[in-house]
């Protein structure tokens, strides 16, 4: 029975991770030995190898060339990456700020009407991205926002929101009541209790909020291709945009910019992976 | 009960959580009576005038036979991302209640597809299951089956959506029913082994049963995330494609394609029903499942 079990998982994680094996290795790869009819899948130092040889020559073509402008787009990949850095870091700062001071309303105050509004950030998290893009991009055209960093900023910021909500308001109700209490006694005001008692104290909470809320604004592409077609491009867009190439796909490039890409997010999910539970279920279910 | 009463700081507590619902009424709230507006309009994506026309464009959707095919397809495509997954996360995790060596390492390695930019895994997916040079063709060469032409196929190409979104919210369905499995207290086990039940009636009458509130809150959560699938389409085959055009493919085409923007919104809200339906549905649930576990508590 257990070797069966077994089985079964290995079966599922071989099959699982291909795709990311095969990234890692066509990122190593030649241009012209990236698609051949015999799959090259062993990296080889040597100078020649035959068509049909499982051998390719391993080499880093692939990475010097990202920095290259790449027909069809205005910049290099790098600068792309640093469009999603900004977008990303920003949009995740302002989230989990806001969203830690709204958990904190939440969990220490009596909201009126406070299980409505919870219920209605959640909710915001259901709305399918392009019900409201249209009205947005409507809305954005008369602050002219459309093509600017603000904008898509403003935009994940909203919508990870209701993450930072929810998980937020996990962690602080776990908080003891007691620390603030004595604070406030002692002549904090409330804001300085909030500041020097309850975020120190919410700080992992706060850094795995933000592992979550920077992964959903970094993978977003949705928004950020419909809102944006010149200035404040990311990473996913301007891979999406490489496609209708007609010279063909440069796929070492392609793996070894995906593999960057996505480098960040593989260390966050080791690094969350305890709670990641929680960050897919918005804290609603806790272990 | 966590709360401190403060009377005469009543505007405090809105000072913390105002900011959170202001933004999220402006950027939520407001497009979506917006685009109530937009809706009952000719407006275009250029610009210009547009003048009120009636429910014509909602008269449309329902008459134009397009519109039906593509819920045809998303509701194909939910029915069996979902399913897929459910099958496959529930096996591995029963799978995974072994102990052994660098199971830590297994399970985060497993857990690494549903955290990737789908956008920009799909584009890969697309040269790992090209027809003539993709590695998963040749793969199925060697272990002797036909080799598909997987994208361009007009038969094929939902499978192969279908096929990475497996690929990757199979680890959501996994992780969830690890949670629900290990959430199970071991005495009921124990009772059951003194019972002499089988194995097979032990997972019929106590695995199942206890994990199906948790597996049923997996389902819908996926659910409604399968509905508003965009960037696998949007990536394997584009927005256009007959064989692959779910709701949010149509919706973009209409809008960024067309320009007609008065009739996606109208789309966007036939769309938006059926979400809040799955939601509703959702959210009672979560509702009963508290009451059930406050029971249970008790």
């Amino acid at each position: 029975m257990k070797i069966l079990r077994l089985l079964f998982v290995g079966c599922y994680l071989s099959v699982a991770m291909l795709p990311l094996i095969w990234l890692l290795l066509t990122s190593f790869k030649l241009r012209e030995e990236s698609i051949t009819v015999h799959a090259k899948y062993l990296p080889s130092l040597a100078a020649e190898v035959g068509p049909d040889d499982p051998y390719f020559r391993a080499n880093l073509d692939g990475y010097r060339q990202l920095a290259a402008v790449y027909q069809g787009s205005n910049h290099s990949f790098f600068h792309y990456l640093g469009n999603s850095l900004l977008i990303g870091g920003f949009s995740t700062f302002c989230s989990v700020l806001i969203g830690t001071c709204a958990a904190y309303g939440f969990s220490r105050f009596r909201v009126p009407g406070s299980k409505d509004w919870l219920f209605f950030i959640l909710s915001t998290r259901f709305l399918p991205p392009l019900a409201v893009v249209v009205p947005v991009l409507m809305m954005y055209r008369e602050f002219d926002l459309q093509n600017s960093y603000l904008g898509l900023i403003l935009l994940y910021t909203a919508f990870n929101l209701s993450l930072a909500v929810w998980l937020m308001k996990g962690f602080i109700d776990e908080i003891p009541t007691a620390y603030e209490e004595a604070a406030l006694v002692d002549g904090y005001t409330r804001l300085q209790a909030f500041v020097q008692i309850i975020l120190p104290r919410a700080a992992s909470g706060m850094a795995v909020t933000a592992v979550f809320c920077l992964i959903s604004a970094w993978n977003e592409y949705g928004f950020a291709m419909t809102l944006n077609n010149q200035q404040a491009v990311t990473v996913p867009v301007y891979f999406a945009g490489l496609q209708g190439n007609v010279q063909g796909l440069p796929w070492p490039q392609i793996s070894a910019g995906v593999l960057l890409f996505v480098a960040p997010i593989i260390v966050f999910t080791i690094l969350v992976r305890k709670h990641l539970l929680r960050g897919v279920t918005f804290g609603t279910i806790k272990h | 009960m966590n709360q401190i009463p403060g009377r005469r700081r009543d505007w405090i507590q809105w000072g913390f959580v105002g900011p959170a619902l202001l933004l999220l009424i402006a950027m939520n709230v407001f497009p979506l009576i917006y685009s109530i507006v937009l809706s009952f309009t000719n407006a275009d994506l250029v610009g210009g005038e547009w003048k009120f026309v009636g429910g014509l464009n909602y008269k449309f959707i329902f008459k134009f036979a397009k519109y039906g095919q593509a819920l045809r397809t998303t509701a194909l495509f939910v029915l069996l991302a979902v399913s897929a997954e459910l099958v496959l996360g529930f096996g591995l995790a029963l799978a995974l209640l072994e102990r052994f060596r660098g199971k830590t390492l297994v399970l985060t390695a497993l857990m690494v597809p549903m955290m990737l930019p789908q956008a920009v895994i799909a584009l890969f997916w697309k040269l790992v299951l090209n027809g003539n040079y993709g590695i998963f063709n040749q793969l199925l060469a060697g272990l002797g089956f036909r080799q598909p032409q997987w994208i361009t196929d007009p038969d094929l190409k939902l499978l192969s959506v279908l096929l990475v979104d497996v690929w990757m919210w199979t680890p959501f369905m996994m992780l969830i029913s690890l949670a629900a499995l290990n959430a199970i207290p071991g005495y009921i086990y124990e009772a059951a082994a003194i019972d002499r039940a089988s194995r097979w009636r032990i997972f019929r009458r106590i695995t199942l049963p206890m994990c199906t509130p948790l597996l049923g809150l997996a389902v819908l959560l996926r659910a409604t995330d399968a509905l508003k699938q965009f960037d696998l389409v949007m990536a394997i085959t584009g927005p256009n494609d007959p064989a692959t055009q779910t709701l949010s493919a149509l919706l973009y085409q209409a809008v960024f394609r067309d320009g007609k923007v008065g009739l996606g919104t109208a789309y966007s809200y036939v769309i938006l029903v059926l979400v809040i339906a799955l939601a509703s549905i959702f959210l009672r649930y979560m509702d009963s499942l508290q009451a059930q576990q406050e029971e249970v508590a008790r």
